[in-house]
């Protein structure tokens, strides 16, 4: 498990996959706070302009006040001017403060309301997606979409946007005011202009591969990381500490290094940068100093150049790193816009038909093959069978025979390749998506439980449960005993992933869980292998007193459970193999007659 | 601690000091010799730029007025040569700090990395993986340039600053003092907002992390979410914690933004403050004109290194709050850990002694009261019982992933609590009711047993839990890559992946927890006849409650009511017409 093999840059497309650019999709998203965020872009121009404007004063309280030719006399017979000044300078600034400080969070206010927007968008794209996307994506690069790469997106809106402004702003309004005093020196200063133009091009160019790669390295990082937390119980019973932290290491390095890389070609662009900025100086020192010799402009004009050369140079050093955060955004931005514009492939039919009220529960494959995209052999081949309202259908058979992708299609996880499944007469895929699941209950095979309360996990699929249908569908699955027994009762929190409980009473609260939602269709995906035998029986019992009617579909190994089942079904490679009742199929004398024999003890 | 959850906070409940960041300088004392070269070279350049502005002076008040070209061409390339030499140290600068701060990010991450792998199953348990996971990944990335840049640059404030004030004082005292009087107003307003800031600054880390926390869960338990159709009351939720970001977020920045326009306001105070006084209180006569210049010169350039310390002193707002949370991870404490004196089990060869084990996952609540057995090498232990009864939690002590309350654990007559971990854990080999699959290929994931097998010995192992033969219908064989949350296994078939991988790490002990309860029938008694061989002579526990399974065992232990209710073989327990004869023929009369 190398990680060069997963850090190799993918191909970069030159195509642009999405309709809108990354500026028209950051715009649609501003919805709302378009205006607000013009305002903070004018409020940006007015504060430096202000900022252009103080100096003035304070230069003008220090000439005609202090050090001029007229100080003492303007001081003696002028105090009204002398005060205006000062009001003046406090003034101003106090206005350009409070300007900068409602400006600034203005940004704040729309790049957080886009990151909320967004953020949520994400989030539900994210949870609304078929296990194809799933398979796609590693959690930790999902996580590191929605949190890292989107807050380069925010940035984008609350700072890098802003300096823009601020820059060209400082940058326009000395060369309007240059070009107004002498356009001859202003031209020569100027003209350095496009050369930082030409080298932050350039440094563009180069930088935004790596952070392209960069975005990666931190995506992997969170791989790593994000399954050795998950995995920790693994990584413990093999004592693999030193190689998960050799493991993360490596991509530590990695991003360590590329994050080096990344500034470190900023920084063999910035001297050209800097020394064109300090150019300026020079320049008008050189220039300003021969227009001076020759009489061409005068020495006000000359102290008016030189105190603002600052406006400009500091802008023009400060495009450097605003190009540099541009390309993160960029970078990021497009990750976070893969996700903004991923479509399930498993949507709503446009034409389907809004269903409401409770399935009847008749359940008819007919004829159904699947294959998963990324698999090489069909799963299910031909399967037909029906199940109708009320029955309940086992299925067994070995390992990897295909019993879960089966069941995966009656929800609509997945879609059969050939074939059709019906529920109530109708081709699942003409549902809308909520309708059917929310007749279903699954317990699948691997428990997944929240780290909530007990109470807050059975009651998952049905908010408004009362305490006492907790309990009773607690009871239904045997698992009220020892949950009563628990410190907290239903108030205890369960860790993620259920851990802090046996594997039996996980698959327990699961069970709970399924039956809350009263579902016309139930499915129990091997849901009690990990329970014993004699709250096994409880259940098989509960299940079959259940205060509701529904038809259930039981993945199962034991013959005990499937013993009653209305039909048994035995799978094999994909295909059912043998059809019937428990008596039927002993008499039959094939794969089932011989689990009996088996679990018998008889070996 | 109570358990966590995406709804709470997590509590942080030490005060504010900068106690934290002496904590961080083990991080930067690496990086000493590099940080006070780049130092030194900052402020050398500081210098060389400094320098500038006496020459454009030269050049006005000498040069130009002589209209002596020659004089100004040499002055402008002085001056350019300075400015190179500023240039020049900056870039050096520039790069060693790149360095220095990738390397302390590095650095605290490995830290918190590792101390998470010695930290045990509880800490995992009692929190959302998401909070921990943004302490590795986000928060780290936060606070590298507050140790690295955010350093060098208080200190070059500092100077700056101590540098304006002597000059100042030389310059006058009475107008010093002026200048000064703005920096008490400075202190109150600092503290004021230091407080504020600080408090909502953690509140934005705790929402982030509940919003994290939640985000991962619902990644992992996706298909949860829409077998229950519950996409819109996630969204909600998710809705909710975001708007609590958004909230806490501009609450924060409200005080932050504050600090550059406060401390400029009380900058610009000063100034007129200095003019008024300078004229109208000192009046002429008392106060040269010079002086007034000069400390109106100087008063800018003292407010400015402090508005740039504030804007670093907010950064370190801003970033303690992170750095709290990363130094609360590596503090958390270890309670397994080696003994000082612990030494390397030698070779087990599987004999296991419990000598009246008390065990307690919370104070005052017993799973295990006085539990003692012994196990012969070789041996193989069905464990059986109700769930819940303790079954699991026998056999993690036997690895030591918790330490006991009272009594002693043997292995091979070695207390398992004088020996080192890992060289206990090495030998092995446990298969947990949670089967694990890690991002990468199908032989990655087997490989984790035994990090140098060859791909022989992968095959091997497969093909004795049956799995070479699933293994070699998917698309890539062996080479298939496989997702954590893959839906190309079967919840079966990740069984016998991590049970070639425990085979792989050919463990002296094999601890069976569930291992098999996905796996079909057919399945495990094909599997259990290549077992057989290779169980000779280790030592194995089993779990399970399929009486396939538990039969073939040396010995059966019911386990009940925090202790071993029944020991025996089969057959003697069946004599018994105990609680496993009872079990056992429930089971029978069941199936006929």
């Amino acid at each position: 498990m190398t990680g060069a093999k997963y850090c190799r840059s993918k191909k970069i497309d030159s195509a642009w996959p999405f309709e809108l650019t990354r500026i028209q999709w950051l715009w649609a998203n501003m919805k709302g706070l378009r205006w607000l965020y013009v305002i903070a872009m004018i409020g940006t121009v007015c504060y430096n302009a202000l900022q252009l404007t103080v100096p003035y004063f304070s230069s003008k309280l220090v000439d005609q006040y202090l050090s001029g030719e007229n100080a003492a006399y303007n001081l003696a017979n002028n105090r009204n001017g002398f005060y205006t000044l000062i009001v003046l300078m406090v003034g101003l600034t106090l206005i350009r403060c409070v300007l900068v400080y409602f400006d600034c969070m203005a940004y704040e206010k729309v790049s957080q309301g886009v990151l909320f927007k967004v953020r949520n968008y994400l989030y539900d794209k994210i949870q609304r997606q078929d296990m194809k996307f799933y398979s796609t994506y590693r959690t930790g690069d999902l996580m590191t979409r929605v949190t890292g790469d989107l807050d380069a997106v925010r940035h984008m809106l609350a700072w890098v946007v802003r300096m823009v402004v601020e820059a060209f702003s400082l940058l326009g309004a000395t060369a309007i005011y240059y070009f107004y005093m002498d356009w001859k020196l202003a031209l020569c200063l100027l003209s350095i202009a496009p050369f930082i133009f030409l080298i932050i091009y350039m440094f563009k160019v180069r930088v935004a591969p790596l952070h392209a790669l960069l975005r990666e390295k931190l995506a992997y990082m969170n791989t790593v990381a994000q399954e050795n937390i998950s995995g920790n119980r693994v990584v413990k019973a093999f004592a693999r500490e030193d190689y998960e932290i050799e493991k993360f290491d490596e991509c530590n390095t990695d991003y360590r290094e590329t994050n080096i890389k990344t500034a470190n070609t900023w920084l063999t662009f910035y001297p050209y940068v800097e020394t064109l900025a300090n150019i300026l100086p020079v320049v008008l020192l050189l220039v300003g100093g021969l227009f001076l010799i020759h009489g061409n402009i005068t020495m006000g004009e000359y102290v008016a150049f030189s105190g603002l050369t600052w406006a400009i140079a500091n802008p023009m050093r400060q495009l450097g790193n605003i190009m540099n955060e541009f390309q993160r955004f960029s970078a990021a931005s497009k990750k976070v816009m893969e996700i903004y514009y991923s479509e399930p492939e498993i949507k709503d039919a446009q034409n389907a038909i809004p269903h409401s009220e409770r399935f009847e529960g008749l359940i008819e494959f007919k004829d159904v093959s699947f294959q998963y995209s990324d698999g090489k052999l069909p799963v299910l081949k031909h399967v037909s069978f029906t199940a109708n309202p009320g029955e309940t259908i086992a299925i067994m058979g070995e390992t990897g025979c295909g019993k879960t992708s089966l069941i995966h299609l009656i929800p609509r996880f997945y879609e059969p390749t050939d074939g059709e499944v019906l529920i109530d007469n109708i081709n699942v895929n003409k549902y809308r998506i909520k309708d059917l699941r929310s007749n279903i209950g699954l317990a699948t095979q691997d428990v997944l439980l929240y780290s909530d309360t007990i109470d807050g996990n059975i009651a998952y699929g049905d908010g408004t449960l009362t305490k006492e249908e907790v309990v009773r569908f607690a009871r239904s699955s045997a698992a009220d005993e020892f949950i009563a027994k628990m410190p907290e009762g239903y108030e205890t929190i369960v860790g993620e992933r259920g851990v802090g409980l046996s594997g039996g009473q996980k698959q327990r609260i699961s069970l709970a869980r399924a039956l809350a939602v009263k579902p016309a269709i139930l499915i129990l995906d091997d849901t009690t292998s990990a329970v014993d035998l004699e709250t096994e029986k409880e259940i098989q019992h509960s299940l079959s007193e259940l205060p509701f009617t529904c038809t259930k579909i039981i993945i199962a190994q034991r013959i005990s459970t499937t013993k009653s089942a209305d039909k048994i079904l035995i799978m094999n490679n994909g295909e059912i193999t043998e059809q019937g009742t428990h008596e039927e199929l002993i008499k039959k004398g094939g794969y089932y007659a011989e689990m009996v024999r088996l679990q018998n003890g008889e070996a | 601690m109570a358990r966590n959850t995406y709804k709470e906070d997590e509590l942080l409940e030490e005060p504010f000091d900068f106690r934290h960041l002496l904590r961080a300088s083990v991080y930067i004392k690496k990086h000493s010799g590099q940080m006070i070269l780049a130092l030194v070279l900052s402020a050398l350049g500081g210098a060389a730029a400094l320098v500038s502005p006496m020459l454009v002076e030269r050049a006005l008040d000498d040069a130009i007025p002589s209209k002596d070209v020659r004089l100004l061409v040499l002055l402008v390339v002085e001056l350019v040569l300075f400015y190179a030499v500023s240039v020049i140290f900056t870039t050096i600068r520039s790069r060693i700090m790149v360095n220095v701060s990738q390397n302390i990010i590095y650095d605290i991450r490995t830290d918190i990395f590792e101390h998470l792998q010695r930290l045990p199953f509880q800490y995992y348990d009692d929190r959302p993986h998401g909070k921990i996971l943004i302490r590795v990944v986000n928060y780290v990335n936060s606070v590298s340039d507050m140790l690295s840049n955010g350093l060098i640059n208080i200190v070059l404030e500092i100077l700056n600053l101590i540098f304006i004030v002597i000059f100042m004082f030389i310059v006058d005292v009475k107008l010093s003092l002026v200048v000064m009087a703005g920096v008490p107003i400075l202190m109150v307003f600092m503290f004021w907002i230091k407080n504020k800031q600080r408090k909502a600054w953690q509140q934005v880390s705790n929402k982030n992390s509940n919003l994290n926390a939640y985000l991962q869960e619902n990644i992992v338990g996706a298909r949860i979410t829409q077998i229950f159709a519950r996409e819109d009351e996630n969204a909600e939720i998710f809705e909710g914690l975001s708007a609590l970001c958004r909230r806490t977020w501009m609450r924060a920045v409200s005080y932050s933004t504050l600090v550059w326009p406060g401390i400029d306001t009380i900058s610009v105070c000063v100034r007129a403050a200095i003019f008024i006084t300078g004229i109208v209180i000192f009046g002429q006569g008392n106060t040269s004109l010079g002086i007034i210049v000069a400390i109106s010169s100087y008063a800018s350039r003292f407010w400015q290194p402090i508005m740039n310390l504030g804007n670093i002193f907010n950064n370190f707002i801003n970033n303690i709050a992170y750095l709290e949370r990363i130094f609360e991870t590596i503090d958390e404490p270890v309670e397994v850990t080696d003994a000082p004196d612990a030494y390397e089990i030698p070779p087990i060869t599987g004999k296991v002694d419990f000598e009246n084990v008390t065990f307690s996952y919370e104070k005052g609540k017993e799973i295990l009261h006085n539990v003692s057995f012994s196990v012969n090498p070789g041996e193989s232990i069905a464990l059986v019982g109700p769930t819940g009864a303790g079954k699991s939690t026998i056999v993690s002590l036997i690895s030591r992933f918790y330490n006991l309350d009272s009594g002693r654990i043997l292995i091979d007559g070695h207390d398992i609590s004088r020996v080192t971990l890992k060289s206990l854990r090495s030998q092995m080999g446990i298969m947990l009711q949670d089967s694990f699959i890690f991002s990468g290929t199908i032989e990655d994931n087997i490989r984790y047993g035994k990090l140098n097998a060859t791909e022989e010995e992968i095959i091997k192992a497969s093909t004795t839990v049956c799995a070479d033969e699933f293994i070699n219908g998917m698309s890539d064989g062996y080479k298939t890559e496989v997702k954590e949350r893959g839906s190309l296994l079967s919840q079966g078939q990740k069984q016998l992946i991590s049970f070639a991988r425990t085979l792989l790490s050919d463990p002296a002990i094999l601890v069976l927890d569930e291992a098999t309860s996905s796996i079909d029938v057919q399945t495990e008694r094909a599997l259990q006849k290549g077992l057989n061989n290779m169980l000779q002579g280790r030592t194995s526990f089993v779990i399970a409650h399929r009486l396939s399974t538990i039969i073939g065992c040396d010995k059966i232990m019911y386990i009940d009511d925090g202790g071993i209710a029944e020991c025996g073989t089969h057959d003697q327990l069946m004599a018994q017409k105990g609680l496993y004869y009872k079990l056992y023929t429930a089971q029978i009369e069941d199936i006929n």
